[in-house]
């Protein structure tokens, strides 16, 4: 299970990415609205060849991430990182487990569950709640009921904060295949 | 086309006065952005290369492959309301029939992406760029198809939530 790490993954898209001289007014509309740091990336250039859905979907990903108070930003990252590597994207599952180490310093946590797998061993229970919950709904989200949020509750999870669980692994069911289908995600040792 | 407020509480019949209805607005901007960014898929104003008939078409495959029942009969019915009987017959097939025409080449990507996301790879690209489309054409579909697992789990952890307060 080591193929997923926290070192820097490159991603390669599987279209041209649009390029700056050649942007249409749309295209450059919708980039200026994204953050600054990603509207250069090959993955904004890739998905602004539809203009109108980079800007809806990328305004849903940063309310979904970043929306103050709620659910801890380093939980929404735990919560991303495991539906990441439940769906196989090696890229998503690197950013986001380095953001959580970033804000939560739990470096162990993330190293054991990139090493091992979501059935790791040795985590408190609100982690083991999060994790839990985020692969139960990435897995087969029609099977949950009612009694899947037990864990959570038990662990302390007010209503505000389940739902940013539930927005963060919907957003990543979304993202990693986003991902995973308009390009390829390139480990340390290719880049 | 069809005026519903959020596609999410009413597949859900969920009244926005309700607990729930008003927890959800304490996100009010994301379920903004959710019901614009289905809106700007599944019903855009300028479909480009991809028909409104086709759009449906690959929603409904998603919602079928996530067994989320009532958001797959709500694109059957829009899909009903834009397609001819050859779309409605083929969408609802699975899988989808080996063919290079275009609906199977589209349908097979959706099943691939929404299943199996893990193992597409450049040929899917490739066969749908030669089937003509545009770079944004390919980039709208991907972004639809993945949008359905997205609209699946929001159903389903709401629909637990729901049952949590009704238990």
């Amino acid at each position: 299970m080591t193929r997923f790490t926290m070192e820097e993954v490159g991603w390669e898209p599987r279209l041209p990415p649009v390029e700056a001289a050649t942007a249409t007014p749309g295209q450059v509309a919708a980039l200026e609205a994204c953050p600054p740091g990603q509207r250069g990336s090959a993955y904004f250039r890739t998905l602004v060849h539809d203009p109108a859905s980079l800007a809806e979907r990328g305004a849903l990903f940063t309310k979904v991430m970043y929306a103050a108070k709620g659910l801890p930003r380093a939980e929404r990252e735990l919560a991303t990182a495991v539906v990441s590597i439940v769906n196989g994207c090696v890229y998503c599952a690197s950013v986001h487990a380095r953001r959580y180490v970033e804000l939560s310093k739990q470096d162990a946590v993330m190293h054991a569950l990139l090493e091992h797998g979501i059935e790791v061993q040795g985590l408190d229970a609100r982690q083991q709640a999060i994790v839990d919950y985020a692969a139960g709904l990435t897995r087969d989200p029609t099977a949950t009921t009612a009694a899947g949020l037990a864990p959570l509750r038990a662990a302390g999870l007010g209503d505000l904060e389940i739902l940013d669980l539930i927005h963060a692994v919907a957003m990543f069911a979304n993202a990693n295949r986003l991902m995973q289908a308009l390009g390829r995600s390139v480990p340390p040792a290719e880049g | 086309m069809i005026a519903i407020p959020d596609l999410a509480e009413h597949l859900l019949g969920l009244d926005a006065a309700s607990p729930l209805g008003r927890l959800r607005r304490q996100r009010a901007e994301i379920l903004g952005h959710e019901e614009a960014t289905y809106r700007a898929l599944v019903l855009p104003e300028a479909p480009g290369g991809v028909s409104l008939a086709e759009r449906a078409g690959l929603a409904l495959r998603g919602a079928l492959i996530e067994r989320e029942l009532p958001l797959a009969a709500h694109y059957r019915a829009l899909l009903a309301a834009t397609a001819d009987a050859a779309v409605i017959a083929a969408a609802e097939a699975f899988p989808a029939p080996d063919g290079q025409d275009r609906l199977s080449v589209l349908f097979r990507y959706a099943d691939r992406v929404t299943e199996r996301p893990a193992e597409c790879g450049q040929d899917d690209i490739d066969l749908l760029a030669a089937l003509g489309l545009s770079p944004q054409d390919i980039v709208a579909v991907t972004q639809l198809v993945a949008f359905i697992p997205y609209q699946t789990r929001l159903l389903a952890g709401l629909r637990q939530l729901q049952q949590e307060r009704a238990a």
